[in-house]
């Protein structure tokens, strides 16, 4: 098959030109209509830019959904220093692979639309923090920096109306909590990625102690469409709360994995079952996760929902990233819950003590289980370990390990008391029989 | 085949080359790779090149191209990496801010972080080198001892580990005959499980060196690693423009 998959059923707004090498040169994405929403931007002035992002309903796609016009108001209208726009481009929440594909095909898309950000706050740097495994993604995103300074898109005059805005290219180094707003903050100025504590937030002192504002590559490439043709053409997709296009980013046990637009509260099973071409080999779904990692885990029987951030969260899970995890019958939840555990103990940068004791316990006791070396006890140990995991730490990679510890015993109890029981996986004995 | 190591070579402060069109890590439904050398594993064929001293200013931390040979005595700051140095400061209000970029192009040259390269980094940007080692510990891909000239990252992260990422690693590990970061005798491969790559739609996400291969599947890992064998030993392997 070729890639990138495509479906008829889409609605592409950022995702139209994936695919197309063409478009993501300065030139290539000119021809498709580049940069005319800067230009318009810096013709409506501040205030009309923040409004019209507002009215258009976008919300923060890096998994929290805040409002991102709202956000941008909160920066100071007074300038008394400089500002900073930061886009996020650290994707690493497992599952989560939308952000790679806008930074390696669209790297335009995602620049114009910081551009029209940091002109609407006040901000005269962007610095787009990409992850450092992102090798790839990032010299696209270095060329069309390169193309944009030399058009005179970006630099100290842009597009020749004298507003000056630099555009800096960051990588970091390994660290899944950098993809957290303050550390990210903290890793960008040299320093271990630990999440501050707020308040202050960052738009009152962010990066380098300056009022900052946080985005997400998805958010701020929705931009220059918002610009372009209006918040009530962009609002008239996806739902009253949750409006616009979003990028459903499907892996796991599905036929067809990869990238789908579609307006917010697009149907679950409408997306596994046709977009995605159903479950592999013939087997039957047994759990999603919907939002990446971090998000509780849904049984089969919970999956007939519509994926927008309120109609999730009514289903007991959350949106997130709209990273859409599919497991079919044979997935062992022990084995995948403690590697998901495994995964949290690496990333904890160790600060919360809740969280630096709590994953590598939880990790512990989900290994013995597993191995057949568990008690119904350890049950209750994963439980009140996770509840002493939750909302005790400054950030929440702490409760993000607790979530799927919790939900799947909530769901698959059964499972772990085979393993408890019979020294083995019930589910590996039922697959081979 | 891809790996032509002429293409576009100009030298440590040369230009900018195209990129290439596709995805051409990606082995489509079942692992059909494009027959590989080493320059498409170090960036150069795959992304273009790019230059030493870092080109604009806006991109100059971008890790221009990964050098064929790492010398962990190499200079760390003269001729056109003085000058990437000046452009990295003249992006941030601080030195400080700095270190993330300092530290990738030390790394770059050297292939790890040697305690005498943290200790220099700490010198030139004002920094202590207890605060320096500290950042080098606490991000992963801060190397701190050599690892092999192909560094095989293998997911067995959710995504990847319920479409075998488990196995993928064992026939990696069985292919080198190493255990996870142990470097071969001959000093061609380190095999490391890593977490999440960002690529969970394609799995088995594999890195080696600074490019993904995805789809991999076990049954495709011997002749990757042939082929890596092969395009170390073959004379168009290296991007010869970097020294």
């Amino acid at each position: 098959m070729a890639y990138p998959y495509r479906h008829e059923k889409e609605t592409r707004v950022l995702s139209e030109h994936f695919g197309d090498p063409v478009a993501r040169t300065l030139d290539g994405y000119r021809k498709r209509g580049g940069y005319q929403a800067l230009a318009r931007a810096i013709e409506m002035g501040r205030d009309a830019v923040i409004d019209e992002v507002k009215a258009s309903g976008l919300r923060g796609r890096g998994g929290a959904g805040f409002p991102t016009g709202v956000k941008w108001s909160f920066m100071p209208r007074e300038k008394k220093g400089p500002h900073y726009l930061v886009i996020n481009a650290d994707e690493s929440e497992p599952g989560a692979f939308k952000d790679r594909e806008l930074l390696r095909w669209t790297p335009h898309q995602m620049i114009e639309g910081a551009l029209i950000g940091a002109y609407a706050i006040q901000a005269e740097h962007v610095y787009i923090y990409c992850r450092g495994e992102f090798f790839e993604p990032a010299q696209v995103v270095a060329r069309a920096i390169e193309e944009a300074y030399n058009a005179g898109i970006a630099g100290r005059n842009v597009l020749g109306t004298g507003v000056a805005i630099d555009v800096t290219l960051h990588l970091g180094a390994g660290a899944y909590i950098c993809g957290e707003e303050t550390a990210q903050l903290n890793s960008l100025e040299g320093r271990r990625g630990q999440p501050r504590i707020k308040p202050p937030f960052p738009a009152v002192m962010g990066a380098f102690g300056r009022p900052t504002t946080i985005n997400n590559v998805e958010t701020v490439s929705a931009v220059p469409h918002i610009i372009n043709r209006g918040s009530a053409w962009y609002k008239g997709f996806g739902t009253e709360k949750s409006a616009g296009t979003k990028l459903y980013n499907v892996s796991g046990h599905v036929v067809r994995r990869g990238n789908f637009e579609f307006p917010l509260g697009f149907p679950m099973h409408e997306l596994i079952y046709d977009v995605c071409g159903g479950i592999r080999d013939g087997r039957q779904l047994k759990a999603v996760i919907p939002g990446g990692s971090s998000v509780p885990i849904l049984r089969a029987d919970e999956c007939d929902i519509d994926l927008d951030y309120e109609s999730v969260i009514a289903a007991g899970s959350m949106l997130g990233t709209a990273s859409v995890i599919v497991m079919d019958d044979r997935t062992c939840m022990v084995k995948q819950v403690r590697r998901m555990v495994d995964f949290y103990t690496h990333e904890s940068c160790g600060q919360c003590t809740p969280c630096r004791e709590g994953t590598a316990w939880l990790g512990k006791i989900l290994r013995r289980i597993e191995e057949g070396q568990g008690t119904e006890a350890d049950l209750d140990l994963l439980l009140d370990l996770s509840a002493n995991m939750t909302g005790t730490t400054i950030c929440v990679l702490s409760d993000s390990a607790a979530a799927p510890v919790v939900s799947s015993i909530a769901k698959f109890k059964d499972e772990y008391l085979g393993h408890i029981h019979d020294g083995a996986c019930p589910v590996a004995a039922v697959a081979v029989a | 085949m891809m790996g032509n190591g002429a293409t576009g070579a100009t030298g440590a402060t040369g230009g900018t080359t195209p990129l290439q069109g596709g995805n051409p890590g990606w082995a489509g439904e079942r692992g059909e790779f494009t027959q590989l050398s080493e320059a498409d594993v170090r960036g150069s064929e795959y992304v273009g090149r790019r230059p030493a001293n870092g080109g604009v200013g806006g991109a100059v931390s971008s890790m221009p191209y990964m050098l064929p040979e790492k010398d962990p005595n190499a200079p760390l700051f003269e001729g056109p990496y003085a000058e990437r140095l000046q452009k990295i400061l003249a992006r941030y209000p601080d030195r400080q801010g700095a270190l993330h970029p300092v530290l990738n192009m030390a790394e770059e040259l050297h292939g790890h972080l040697t305690p005498q390269a943290l200790s220099r980094v700490a010198e030139v940007l004002g920094l202590a080198p207890a605060y320096v080692r500290g950042m080098a510990t606490f991000y992963t891909m801060y190397n701190r001892a050599p690892v092999g000239r192909y560094f095989v990252q293998v997911c067995t992260n959710v995504a990847c580990n319920l479409c075998g990422g488990d196995a993928v690693l064992q026939a990696f590990l069985a292919e080198t005959g190493t255990e996870p970061g142990e470097t071969t005798p001959d000093g061609l491969f380190t095999v490391m499980e890593v977490e999440c790559l960002g690529a969970c739609g394609f799995p088995t996400a594999v890195q080696v060196n600074s490019r993904y291969f995805e789809n991999v599947e076990p049954g495709d890992v011997p002749e990757i690693v042939r082929q890596l064998r092969a395009g170390e030993k073959s004379t168009d392997a290296g991007d010869g423009g970097a020294n």
